[in-house]
C-alpha cells in the first residue's frame, strides 16, 4: 500500500483505538450529562426539541443557553397562565439542560402553587366552589410536583434543597404533616443542609404530638450548631428544649446541658 | 557530525513566532473585540427583568459567545498558521535548518494554544468582572435577594472557561490533524468545522444506536461515536449552583480526557506530517 | 578525488503524480551527481528542468522516489544532515511580521546560536547582505531584491560548511549581484561548499569551478570551468585570414569553435544616416 493509503489507516485506527481506550474516562462522565444526551431518558422529548430546531444550538455547544430561552418561553407562557404552555416549556427546559437547579425548583413552585391557582380561577362560579373539587385540584397539581421534584432528583441526587421543596408541597399542599416531617429530616441529614431544615423537623413531629421523638432529635442536633452564626438559631433550639423537657417532665438531673 | 536530539528549545522558539505572528493578525485582534464586545452586552438582559436568573443568563451568553469565537479562533488560526508556512514556503527554509518536523508541529500547536489561552482568559475573567459587578449592584438594589441570586461561585465560572479552554485544545489538534493531511487552507477550516460539528452529534449517535434496527445507521452510530472525541463532555453548564466536589472530580476526569485526546491527536498529526512533501 | 563528498546523489529520482488519476511526472531522473567540498558548483538548466526538486531531495524536504542523497556522508533524510547546511529557497518568503533582524536571529537559534555569538554573526551577516539599514523593519514590507538578501543572510548566519542558493540573483540590482558574488568568494574563501542555481551564465561562469547541466531531469553535461581554455580576441579578420588562422589552429590540435561577425553599435550604426531633419526649416 502506499503512504497515503496506509497514512489514512494509521489514523483511523488510533482515532478508535483511543476511543474505545477512552471509554472508562467518559462513561462516568456521560452518568453526569443531561437527560437530552442520554437516550434511555426521556428520548421523547430530546426529539420533540429537535422538531424545534434546538438541535442545532445544542449541538453547536449551546446547550446552557439554549435552555434559558427556552426558560424565557416558560415565563412568557407563566404570564399568560397558560397551563399547558408552561409545563411543556417547563419540560422542554430541563431536558434541553437539568443541570441548573433553579429550574427544576421554580417549576415545582409553579406547578404546585400557581397552576393550581389557575385551575381554581377557571372554574365556573356556582358548582365549582365547593370544597371537594378545590382540595381534588389541590391535591393533583401536588402530585404532579412531587413527581416533578423526584425527576429533579435523579439529576441531583442528595440536594438538600429539593427534598425541602419536596416537604413544603407535602405540608402546604397535601397537609400531609408525617410525611413533611420525614422529608425535612432526610433533607437536614445531608450535609450543607441549611439549619432550619432540622429544626422544622422536630417542629412538625412536636405538632404531630411525638414530643419525645422532637426531644430526643433536638438533642442530638443542638451540640452541632455553632453558637454565634444566626442562621443556626442555638439559642432558639436550646429554648424549645427546654419547653419541651417541661412538657415531657423530665427529671432535672436528666435536662440536657448545654454547654 | 553528532546526532540532533530531539529540542524543546526549538519548539518553543517556533511556538514563539507562531504565537507572535497570530497575535499580530487582524482577525485575533477582530474576534477578540467581538467576545468581549457580546460579553458586555450581556448586561443588555437586565431590561428583561429575570430576577434571581439574570446572573446565569448572562454567564450562559457570555460563555456561548466564548464558545461560538472560540471555535472560529481555533480553527481558523490553526489552519491559517501551518498553511501560512506551507503556502508562503517559509517551512521550506524552517524544516531546512536541523529542526525535526515533530518539533514543527509542536511549535505551531503550542503558538496556536498561546493565543486560544489568552483568548479564554480575557473573555474569562471578562466574564467574572461583569458578573461580580451586576451581582454587586444586585444585592445593593435588592439587599433581601434570594440565595440563588447571591451564590456566584467564581471557581465555577473559571472551570466552564477551563473546560472551553480544554475543548479548544483538542479541537486545535484535530484541526491539525486534518491540515497534515489537506492541500489548501480553506478546505482544513472547512473540514476542521464539519469535525467540530460531528464531534457535538455523540447524543444523537448514541441514540440512533439505541433506536435503530438498521445495521447500516447502527454501524455508522457506532463509528461515530468510536472515533471521535464527544465535544458535549466538555459543555459544562455554567449553572452557578451546581458545582461541588462532583465537579472538581468531573473536571479532572476531563483534563485527562483531553490531555490524552490531544497527545493522540498531536502524534497522529506529527506521523502525518512526517512524511508529506513540502 | 576522495574524502567525504558534500553532495553525493545516486541515481535520484522523482515522481510527482497528480490527482485520482495518479498522472505522474518524473522531475528528475536518475540523477547521479558528486560534489566536491569547496567548490562551486554550478546547477543549470532550462525552467522545470529539475533543479529546484533535486535541491529539495538533498535537503530531505521531499522523498526521493528512487535513489538516494548524502550530505557530508548523511543521508539526507536525517535531521543532522542538515546541520551544516544552508539554503536559499527559489522567490523566498519569510514570516512577514518578524523585523529582519529578528528573522536571521529567530534561524540562527534554531540552528543552536545563542548569547554573544548569535548578535555577533546576526550583525555580521547582515552586514554581508547590505541590509543593516532596513535591518528594524518588518520583513512584510520588503521588495523582492530585499527579501532575497535577508534569504542569503538567514542561510549563512550559523556558518554552516555548505551553502545552497537556489536563484540567489533573481530580482537584485546589479550593484547587490556584485554584492552577492563577492560574498560567495568571501564564503569560498572561508573553504565552503557553494551549489549555485542560476540562469544568469556570465554569473554562472565567474563565480563557478564546475557545473552540471540539467535537462527533463536528466543529466545532460557535468564539467569544469577552468582556467585551461584561454578566449582570443580579435576584431576586423577577413575571410580569408580566418580559414587561414583555422588552418594553423587546426595543424596544433586546437580548434575554433565561435566566429562572430561584430557590428558597431546600433547608435554608431544609426546616427550617420539619420537626417538631419530638424535643423531644416520647412518651406
Ligand atoms: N510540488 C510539485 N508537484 C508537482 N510537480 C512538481 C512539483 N514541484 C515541481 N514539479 C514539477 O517538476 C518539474 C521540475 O521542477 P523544478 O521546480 O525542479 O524545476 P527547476 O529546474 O527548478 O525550474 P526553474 O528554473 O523554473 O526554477 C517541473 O515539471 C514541475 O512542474
Ligand atoms: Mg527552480
Amino acid at each position: 500500500m502506499n503512504f497515503r493509503g496506509a497514512r489514512w489507516l494509521v489514523v483511523i485506527t488510533g482515532l478508535g483505538l483511543t476511543g474505545a481506550l477512552l471509554r472508562w474516562l467518559s462513561a462516568p462522565l456521560l452518568l453526569h450529562r443531561p437527560a437530552a444526551d442520554r437516550p434511555d431518558v426521556r428520548a421523547e422529548t430530546f426529539a420533540g426539541a429537535m422538531g424545534q430546531g434546538i438541535a442545532l444550538g445544542i449541538f453547536g455547544g449551546f446547550r446552557p443557553l439554549v435552555a434559558d430561552f427556552l426558560w424565557l418561553q416558560v415565563q412568557d407562557r407563566w404570564e399568560a397562565r397558560d397551563l399547558g404552555g408552561t409545563l411543556g416549556h417547563l419540560r422542554l427546559t430541563t431536558a434541553v439542560d437539568p443541570q441548573p437547579l433553579a429550574f427544576w425548583l421554580n417549576g415545582a413552585r409553579i406547578i404546585a402553587y400557581d397552576m393550581t391557582e389557575w385551575r381554581l380561577a377557571g372554574l365556573t362560579r356556582g358548582d365549582a366552589m365547593s370544597e371537594s373539587v378545590g382540595k381534588r385540584i389541590e391535591a393533583e397539581q401536588a402530585r404532579m410536583a412531587l413527581a416533578w421534584l423526584r425527576e429533579a432528583e435523579r439529576f441531583h441526587p442528595g440536594t438538600p434543597v429539593l427534598q425541602i421543596e419536596r416537604a413544603n408541597v407535602q405540608l402546604n399542599r397535601l397537609h400531609d404533616v408525617a410525611a413533611a416531617a420525614a422529608s425535612y429530616r432526610s433533607a437536614a441529614e445531608l450535609t450543607d443542609a441549611p439549619y432550619y431544615a432540622a429544626r422544622l423537623h422536630a417542629e412538625l413531629l412536636r405538632r404531630l404530638g411525638r414530643k419525645a421523638e422532637a426531644y430526643a432529635w433536638l438533642r442530638k442536633i443542638h451540640p452541632k450548631l455553632p453558637p454565634n452564626d444566626a442562621a443556626a438559631a442555638a439559642g432558639l433550639v436550646l429554648a424549645r428544649l427546654r419547653g419541651l423537657e417541661a412538657d415531657l417532665a423530665i427529671p432535672p438531673r436528666q435536662r440536657y446541658r448545654a454547654d | 557530525m553528532t546526532a540532533v536530539p530531539f529540542s524543546l528549545r526549538r519548539v518553543w522558539l517556533i511556538a514563539c513566532v507562531t504565537a507572535l505572528e497570530a497575535a499580530r493578525q487582524r482577525v485575533f485582534h477582530l474576534v477578540l473585540v467581538l467576545a468581549m464586545g457580546l460579553v458586555l452586552g450581556a448586561h443588555a438582559f437586565r431590561e428583561f427583568n429575570f430576577g434571581a436568573s439574570e446572573l446565569k443568563f448572562m454567564a450562559d451568553f457570555g460563555f456561548g459567545a466564548l464558545t461560538v469565537f472560540g471555535s472560529v479562533l481555533t480553527i481558523v488560526a490553526t489552519a491559517q498558521l501551518f498553511f501560512g508556512e506551507l503556502e508562503h514556503r517559509t517551512a521550506l527554509t524552517l524544516l531546512a535548518k536541523p529542526v525535526w518536523r515533530a518539533e514543527f508541529i509542536l511549535g505551531k500547536i503550542g503558538g496556536v494554544m498561546a493565543v486560544v489561552t489568552v483568548f479564554c482568559a480575557l473573555v474569562t475573567l471578562l466574564l467574572l468582572g461583569t458578573l461580580y459587578f451586576r451581582q454587586q449592584t444586585l444585592l445593593a438594589e435588592h439587599p433581601e435577594l434570594s440565595e440563588s441570586a447571591r451564590a456566584l461561585d467564581p471557581m465555577a465560572i473559571i472551570a466552564v472557561g477551563v473546560a472551553h479552554w480544554l475543548k479548544f485544545g483538542v479541537l486545535a489538534a484535530l484541526t491539525l490533524l486534518i491540515a497534515s493531511f489537506a492541500r489548501t487552507s480553506l478546505y482544513a477550516v472547512i473540514v476542521g468545522f464539519v469535525m467540530l460539528l460531528i464531534c457535538h452529534l455523540h447524543p444523537l449517535a448514541r441514540l440512533a444506536s439505541a433506536r435503530t434496527d438498521s445495521w447500516l445507521l447502527r454501524g455508522v452510530a457506532g463509528m461515530v461515536s468510536l472515533i471521535f472525541p464527544d465535544f458535549q463532555l466538555f459543555d459544562l453548564s455554567a449553572s452557578i449552583d451546581s458545582v461541588g466536589a462532583a465537579g472538581a472530580a468531573s473536571l479532572i476526569r476531563l483534563v485527562a480526557y483531553a490531555g490524552l485526546y490531544f497527545s493522540v491527536l498531536g502524534s497522529l498529526a506529527v506521523y502525518s506530517f512526517n512524511r508529506r512533501e513540502l | 578525488m576522495n574524502g567525504v563528498a558534500a553532495i553525493e546523489a545516486r541515481g535520484l529520482t522523482k515522481d510527482f503524480s497528480f490527482g485520482l488519476r495518479g498522472v505522474n511526472i518524473r522531475a528528475v531522473d536518475q540523477l547521479s551527481l558528486r560534489i566536491e567540498v569547496g567548490q562551486i558548483f554550478g546547477l543549470l538548466g532550462p525552467n522545470g528542468s529539475g533543479k529546484s526538486t533535486t535541491i529539495k531531495m538533498a535537503l530531505g524536504l521531499l522523498e526521493s522516489t528512487q535513489g538516494s542523497c548524502r550530505i557530508f556522508g548523511v543521508p539526507s533524510c536525517e535531521v543532522r544532515a542538515r546541520c551544516q547546511v544552508g539554503y536559499l529557497p527559489e522567490s523566498p518568503h519569510f514570516h512577514r511580521f518578524l523585523s529582519g533582524r529578528e528573522l536571521v536571529a529567530f534561524y540562527g537559534r534554531l540552528c543552536g546560536l545563542r548569547g554573544e555569538e548569535l548578535r555577533r554573526r546576526v550583525d555580521e551577516v547582515i552586514a554581508g547582505v547590505g541590509l543593516e539599514a532596513a535591518a528594524g523593519r518588518r520583513v512584510g514590507t520588503y521588495s523582492r531584491g530585499m527579501l532575497q538578501r535577508i534569504g542569503v543572510a538567514q542561510a549563512i548566519v550559523h556558518d554552516p560548511r555548505l551553502v545552497i542558493l537556489d536563484e540567489p540573483m533573481a530580482g537584485i540590482d546589479p550593484v547587490g549581484v556584485a554584492e552577492i558574488t563577492a560574498l560567495i568568494q568571501q564564503l569560498k574563501a572561508r573553504g565552503k561548499t557553494i551549489v549555485l542555481v542560476a540562469h544568469e551564465l556570465t554569473q554562472v561562469e565567474a563565480l563557478c569551478d564546475r557545473i552540471a547541466i540539467l535537462d527533463r531531469g536528466r543529466l545532460v553535461v557535468e564539467r569544469d570551468l577552468g582556467a585551461e581554455f584561454t578566449a582570443l580576441e580579435v576584431s576586423q579578420l577577413s575571410a580569408e585570414h580566418v580559414a587561414e588562422l583555422q588552418a594553423w589552429l587546426e595543424a596544433r590540435g586546437g580548434v575554433l569553435t565561435t566566429r562572430r561577425v561584430v557590428r558597431s553599435r546600433l547608435e554608431e550604426f544609426f546616427s550617420p544616416r539619420i537626417p538631419a531633419t530638424r535643423e531644416t526649416p520647412s518651406p
